[in-house]
């Protein structure tokens, strides 16, 4: 099967609902009729996993056939090659150049936003119109497309845009190459992207603050807690669900990027200095046509994104607490 | 829980929306302001004010906006509404099925939210030409369809587990068929879980950028957002109509989520914190 690794995160998820169910009624349900059962599957589940199977599975096996091959279209003959693909990945320095980018960008777009969307979720916990309107500004970029947000944040951070007027006028006498120059370019994608995720964190912090029940923190300020007190042993312990959510989307999102680095940089500046491997799969596979090679790259990719999910995962679901 | 000093929490709150708002502000201004003006001064307000650049984008000999809507509003539509009625059905599979083949199957599903596209995107293209689909808007939905499926099943599934299994038991003795259960008791319950998957898929699919790219090809298939991309290629020195075009691109999903804002919030946290 092509996803063995995503077993463990599988049954994490799916453990809360397995666990409810006593044995012995268990067994008297599947004693219905199992033809029932397969009629229930080709009426309703049947037409959705067929879609699934044709667009999804079947295409990751491929992928994972041709990873094995040194296939290319514009230089046949193809052949088997075996594990070879993988094992030039390992020795590819440009391959490993992007695992670096990826990783750096994942960690910076889990934890930025994830730190900023609990502070501004907190500031804005409060009722009302004012505070009703603060939301909507922070909410608004999870609706705007990737490449609007990428064309926007390229002419604020160009040499002569906005941002580099402003700090021209506040003294700064050569601020830097937000996007042109190696050393800021990824860290810039990475703020970008930040920025239009922070939304998404703030909407998930906020519903999770609904959540702590307020006799929880007024009986800890009746016991002398501080506010900062009260945050660290009440309401974060009770926001654990959230930052599961939070950290589990934004580490699926970060390994994908690509249309960032498509639109804003193209993988420059440099060699390779902002691509990610999601980029280097396109790349490769599209542009340079080793279809082998880039499937190996792709496949690799997925591996790395089911097995830091399962982790994440599992760490994340033994910090929650039912109440 | 009351402030100690009370003016410093809106204070704060206005200053930090305020400096998160800049960009959303430089593509408001810049849509009115006459192309000149967009790379000489960015950040200043339009003064006056014109509608030019929304003109040319709309008025465009080669109705590049027209077309991008066009193929946008059909793929988002018509995926959006697939994915509703496969993903309720398949959701309501598995949530009243207890066998080991259907947890298995939860599990394959399960890993389908993890796939990133580019995995799949380099087959993908075989597949869709075995199948005369490659470069075609059908080809573009069948893709959708299967891609977001697992997002879909997983919000209908935990919310039909809320609904008690009796009501469907009542309608079977009262003589419904499943078909009958499922769409005339099920269904209409399944309203919010409804309203938040065709807001998230309705949002991806219409900003989806990759997909469309490479599955309708550089020749007449563009989407809006595909189209936004493309123009910043072409027109690289004309801003006014590249701000135009975003923001014409932004205004139908824009609507969209404005109208169905409540749901949003509301579908994001149920479904998701339930998990």
């Amino acid at each position: 099967m092509p996803l063995p690794t995503a077993t463990p995160s599988g049954t994490a998820a799916v453990r809360g609902t397995a666990a409810h169910e006593p044995g012995p009624r268990r067994i008297r349900r599947r004693r219905g009729p199992a033809r029932a059962g397969l009629a229930h599957f080709a009426g309703f589940g049947a037409p959705g996993v067929l879609v699934y199977a044709c667009f999804v599975l079947a295409p990751i096996a491929v992928s994972f056939a041709y990873s094995l091959t040194n296939a290319n279209p514009f230089n046949p003959p193809t052949r088997y090659v075996g594990v070879h693909n993988y094992w030039m990945l390992l020795r590819d320095e440009q391959f490993l150049t992007a695992l670096r980018v990826t990783t750096i960008l994942t960690l910076i777009v889990v934890i930025v936003p994830n730190v900023l969307g609990l502070l501004v979720a907190l500031l804005l916990d409060r009722s009302g119109k004012f505070y009703n309107a603060m939301r909507s500004v922070f909410f608004t970029p999870m609706i705007l497309s990737s490449v609007v947000v990428s064309v926007v944040w390229t002419r604020l951070l160009d040499t002569d845009g906005p941002l580099n007027q402003a700090l021209r006028a506040l003294g700064v006498h050569h601020p830097p190459d937000w996007l042109s120059d190696p050393d800021y370019a990824l860290y810039s994608v990475a703020s970008i992207i930040s920025w239009q995720m922070l939304g998404f964190c703030v909407v998930v912090y906020l519903a999770g603050l609904q959540g702590v029940p307020v006799e929880l923190q007024e009986a800890a300020a009746i016991d002398g807690a501080g506010a900062f007190h009260r945050f660290r042993a009440v309401t974060w312990p009770l926001l654990a669900p959230a930052l599961t959510i939070n950290t589990v989307v934004l580490l699926i999102s970060a390994f994908k990027t690509y249309d960032y680095i498509k639109v804003i940089t193209n993988g420059g500046p440099g060699a390779g200095t902002t691509a990610t491997i999601a980029f280097n799969v396109l790349q490769t596979g599209f542009d340079a046509n080793h279809v082998g090679y880039a499937s190996a790259m792709a496949i690799a990719m997925l591996v790395i994104v089911c097995v830091t999910t399962a982790v994440a995962l599992r760490i994340l679901r033994g910090r929650e607490i039912d109440l | 829980m009351n402030d100690r000093i009370p003016w410093l929490r809106p204070i704060t709150a206005l200053s930090v929306t305020t400096m998160f708002f800049v960009p959303l502000y430089l593509v408001l201004t810049n849509v009115f302001k006459p192309g000149d003006q967009i790379s000489a001064a960015p950040a200043s307000l339009p003064r006056p004010p014109t509608l030019d650049n929304i003109v040319a984008v709309l008025t465009r000999p080669d109705r590049l906006f027209w077309v991008s809507l066009t193929n946008s509003v059909i793929v988002t539509t018509v995926s959006v509404l697939v994915l509703v009625v496969l993903s309720a059905m398949l959701g309501h599979y598995v949530a009243r099925t207890r066998s080991r083949w259907a947890r298995a199957l939860t599990l394959v599903l399960l890993a389908g939210l993890m796939i990133p596209p580019q995995v799949i995107l380099i087959p993908i293209t075989d597949v869709l030409r075995a199948g005369h689909l490659m470069a075609t808007v059908q080809g573009l939905i069948l893709f959708n369809v299967g891609y977001y499926l697992p997002f879909g099943m997983f919000v209908f599934a935990g919310f039909i587990r809320t609904i008690p299994v009796e009501l469907e038991e009542a309608a079977t003795i009262d003589g419904a068929g499943r078909g009958q259960v499922f769409w005339r008791v099920v269904f209409p319950l399944l309203r919010p879980a409804s309203a938040s998957v065709m807001i998230f898929l309705g949002v991806w699919i219409w900003n989806d950028f990759i997909d469309p790219l490479i599955i309708l090809g550089p020749g007449r298939g563009t989407t809006v957002t595909t189209g936004v991309y493309r123009a910043i290629g072409q027109y690289q020195s004309d801003f006014g109509s590249v701000f135009a075009l975003m923001f014409l691109a932004t205004l139908p999903v824009l609507a969209f989520y404005l109208a169905l804002q409540r749901h949003f919030v509301k579908g994001l946290t149920g479904g998701a914190t339930k998990g």
